[in-house]
C-alpha cells in the first residue's frame, strides 16, 4: 500500500513537472518586441542579480553560445527564476 | 604741292586749334576729376588691390596644380598604354577571372548587410548543435604564518567544464588541480553534475555537488568570488558541515511579488557526512604501527566527500530556502535572507543534525554578509554529544566615488578599484583532536593551528585591488585569537589558553 502511494505521487509529480514549458526552447519563437522587452528587463536585473554574489561580468567577455551555457550554470548555481535568467541572457548576448 | 601741303597743314591746324580751344576746358575738368579718382583709389582701395593680387597668385597656384595633375594623368596614360604588351585586355587570365568572381561574390555579401544576429546564427550553425566550453578560476599567491613559522608560494587551478547537451540539459564538472607540499599535482573532482530543467520552476541535479547549505560552498568559494583569500572559520579547515555530497537535488525559484522579489528552494539527498578518525590513520596493515580500532572522538574533522557510504540506514537529507524581500525598483539595495538544514547519519544510527541562517545585503559600493550555523552530532556509547556553533560576519566597501581632497584626478581611477574588507568569524566546540591539527598551508588556509582550537576566533582584514570584474589582487591579514577552554579528545588533556597567532596572505586570482 505504501509503495503504491509512493508510485502514485511520483507519477503525478512527473506529469505536472513535464507539462510546463522548458528553459530556453521558447526563445526562438519570441517576437522582436518581446525580445526588446526581455533585453530591457535583463539590463535592469544584470547589475543587481550578478553583483549579489560577485562582480557582474559584461556581455563582450563571452560569445553568445558560451553565455547560453554559463547562464544555465548560473541559473542552477544562484537559483535564478527562469524568466529572469532568460532576460539576463538576452541582455548579455545583445550588449556585445 | 607745297600749297596743298600748306593748306592741309595750316587749314587743318586752324580747325584743330579751334577744336582744341573748345575742348581744352573740358579736358582740364576731366583731368581734374581723374586725378581725384586716382587719388581716392590710392588712399581707400589699396586693400582691394591686395585682394586682386592675392587672387592672381591663387590662380597661378591653381594653374600650377592643374598642370601637375595633367602631368600625372599623362604618366598614367603612358603606363596603361604600355600594358597591352604584357597582358591583352581582351584575354584575361584564369587567375584574374577567379579574382573577379570572388570580388563579385564579396560585393554581393557586403550588399546583403549581414546583421550581428545573422552572423552569430551562422557561427552557431557552423559550430553544431551541441556546445562545450571551459570557465573557472586560477589563483597563485604567498602565505606566511607566524606561529608555525611557515612561508610559501602556492598555486591552484579550477577549470569548470560545461557541456550543453540540449536546451534543458547541462553537464558540469569542476576539476581542482593543486600543488601540495613537496609533491606533484593533486587532482580532485569536487563537482560533476548533470542538470535537467524540468520546467521554469524546477530542475534536477544529479552527481557530486557543492553542499547547498548556506551561501559559502556553492556561491562564495571560487577564488575570484570570495572577497577574502581564506574561508571563514565555520567553512574552513575545521568546518561544521561537509563541503560536498553525492546524490540528487531538486531546486528552483519563483517570483512572488515585484521584479526582484523572489524565493528559491533546494532539497537534496546525499551520502551524508563522514569524519576523519586520525588516531588510527596509517595503522592498518602493512603499517609497522600496532593496529587499533577506529574510535569516534568529539572534535573529529569532516572528510571532504563521502563517496561510497558503508554505514547502513538512510542517506542524508537537506533543504534550503532563500527569500529576497526588496524589489529591484525600490533602490533600497539587495537583501537576501536564507535558512538551511542538513541531517544525515554519519555512523550507523548516529545522526549529524545541522541548521543555519544567513543574510546578504549589498547596496552600491557596500556589501555585507553573515551566517550562523549550529550542528549536533550524536556520539556512540557514553560520549557526550559533539555540539558545535560557527558564525561569521563580513563587510566590504569599494572606494569608487570616494574623493579625498587634493587628490589628483589621475589617482581617482586607481582608488576606485580598491576594496577594503573586514571579517569576524568563530567556532565553538567541546574538544579538538590533536592529531587532526594540520599546519600545512594551502589555498584558502593560512596554516595556523589556532583555527583548530575548541574556541577559535579570527579577525581578517583584507585589501583587494580589482584589475577587472574577475581579476583581483588580494591581501589578507589574519589575527587568530582563540579563547581558552575545551580539551583534546584523543589525549584527554585540557586545552587551556591557546596562544594568539598572525598570518599574512597575498594572492592573485582570476576568473575565466
Amino acid at each position: 500500500m505504501k509503495t503504491k502511494a509512493l508510485m502514485f505521487i511520483l507519477v503525478v509529480a512527473a506529469g505536472i513537472t513535464f507539462s510546463f514549458t522548458g528553459w530556453a526552447q521558447t526563445a526562438g519563437a519570441q517576437s522582436a518586441a518581446e525580445k526588446r522587452a526581455l533585453f530591457m528587463r535583463g539590463a535592469e536585473l544584470w547589475p543587481v542579480y550578478c553583483n549579489t554574489c560577485h562582480n557582474a561580468r559584461p556581455g563582450p567577455e563571452f560569445s553568445p553560445s558560451e553565455w547560453n551555457m554559463i547562464m544555465m550554470h548560473m541559473r542552477t548555481q544562484a537559483n535564478l527564476p527562469a524568466q529572469d535568467a532568460r532576460a539576463i541572457l538576452e541582455y548579455l548576448k545583445g550588449s556585445r | 604741292m607745297l600749297e596743298l601741303n600748306r593748306r592741309l597743314r595750316f587749314g587743318c591746324s586752324r580747325k584743330m586749334v579751334a577744336a582744341a580751344i573748345w575742348t581744352l576746358p573740358f579736358a582740364i575738368i576731366l583731368a581734374g576729376s581723374m586725378a581725384r579718382v586716382v587719388s581716392a583709389a590710392d588712399s581707400g582701395d589699396s586693400a582691394l588691390l591686395i585682394q586682386i593680387k592675392q587672387e592672381i597668385d591663387q590662380l597661378k597656384a591653381d594653374r600650377e596644380k592643374d598642370r601637375q595633375q595633367i602631368q600625372h594623368l599623362e604618366q598614367q596614360i603612358q603606363a596603361i598604354q604600355k600594358q597591352p604588351a604584357q597582358a591583352p585586355p581582351n584575354q584575361p587570365s584564369a587567375t584574374q577571372q577567379a579574382t573577379d568572381q570572388q570580388l563579385k561574390a564579396l560585393a554581393a555579401k557586403v550588399a546583403a548587410q549581414s546583421s550581428p544576429q545573422s552572423f552569430a546564427q551562422e557561427v552557431n550553425d557552423y559550430l553544431g548543435r551541441y556546445r562545450f566550453t571551459i570557465v573557472g578560476g586560477a589563483a597563485g599567491g604567498f602565505i606566511y604564518d607566524r606561529q608555525s613559522n611557515i612561508n610559501t608560494y602556492n598555486l591552484d587551478l579550477e577549470p569548470i567544464l560545461l557541456w550543453q547537451i540540449s536546451d534543458r540539459m547541462l553537464f558540469e564538472a569542476t576539476i581542482e588541480a593543486s600543488l601540495p607540499s613537496g609533491g606533484a599535482a593533486d587532482y580532485e573532482l569536487p563537482v560533476a553534475t548533470l542538470q535537467y530543467f524540468l520546467n521554469d520552476y524546477m530542475e534536477v541535479v544529479a552527481g557530486i555537488f557543492d553542499q547547498p547549505f548556506g551561501d559559502w560552498y556553492e556561491d562564495q568559494s571560487p577564488f575570484w568570488v570570495n572577497r577574502f583569500i581564506t574561508a571563514p572559520l565555520p567553512y574552513g579547515a575545521n568546518a561544521l558541515v561537509p563541503g560536498s555530497d553525492i546524490g540528487l537535488q531538486l531546486r528552483g525559484a519563483y517570483q512572488w511579488g515585484a521584479v526582484g522579489q523572489i524565493a528559491d528552494y533546494t532539497v537534496w539527498s546525499g551520502n551524508g557526512p563522514g569524519y576523519n578518525q586520525a588516531t588510527c590513520t596509517g595503522n592498518t596493515s602493512p603499517s609497522p604501527l600496532p593496529s587499533c580500532s577506529t574510535r569516534a572522538l568529539v572534535g573529529d574533522t569532516l572528510v571532504g566527500v563521502n563517496n561510497i557510504r558503508l554505514n547502513t540506514h538512510t542517506p542524508a537529507f537537506g533543504a534550503r530556502i532563500r527569500v529576497y524581500p526588496l524589489p529591484v525598483e525600490s533602490e533600497l539595495g539587495r537583501l537576501e535572507v536564507g535558512a538551511s538544514t542538513y541531517d544525515g547519519k554519519w555512523l550507523n544510527g548516529l545522526w549529524l543534525k545541522s541548521w543555519g541562517a544567513d543574510f546578504n545585503y549589498f547596496k552600491g559600493n557596500l556589501q555585507t554578509r553573515g551566517e550562523w550555523i549550529q550542528s549536533y552530532r550524536q556520539m556512540p556509547g557514553s560520549i557526550g554529544a559533539d555540539n558545535r556553533q560557527g558564525w561569521y560576519v563580513q563587510a566590504g566597501y569599494f572606494l569608487a566615488g570616494v574623493r579625498p581632497p587634493l587628490m589628483p584626478s589621475s589617482w581617482a581611477a586607481i582608488l576606485d578599484k580598491f576594496e577594503p574588507l573586514i571579517r569576524y568569524s568563530g567556532v565553538n566546540q567541546r574538544a579538538s583532536v590533536l592529531s587532526d591539527i594540520s599546519t600545512t598551508p594551502g589555498i584558502g588556509f593560512n596554516g595556523s593551528p589556532a583555527v583548530f582550537a575548541p574556541h577559535a576566533r579570527e579577525v581578517a582584514l583584507g585589501l583587494d585591488y580589482w584589475f577587472a570584474p574577475s581579476v583581483v589582487w588580494q591581501n589578507e591579514f589574519n589575527f587568530e585569537m582563540p579563547g581558552a577552554g575545551g580539551f583534546y579528545s584523543d589525549t584527554g588533556a585540557r586545552v587551556g589558553a591557546v596562544p594568539n597567532d598572525r598570518a599574512f596572505l597575498s594572492q592573485f586570482a582570476i576568473g575565466f
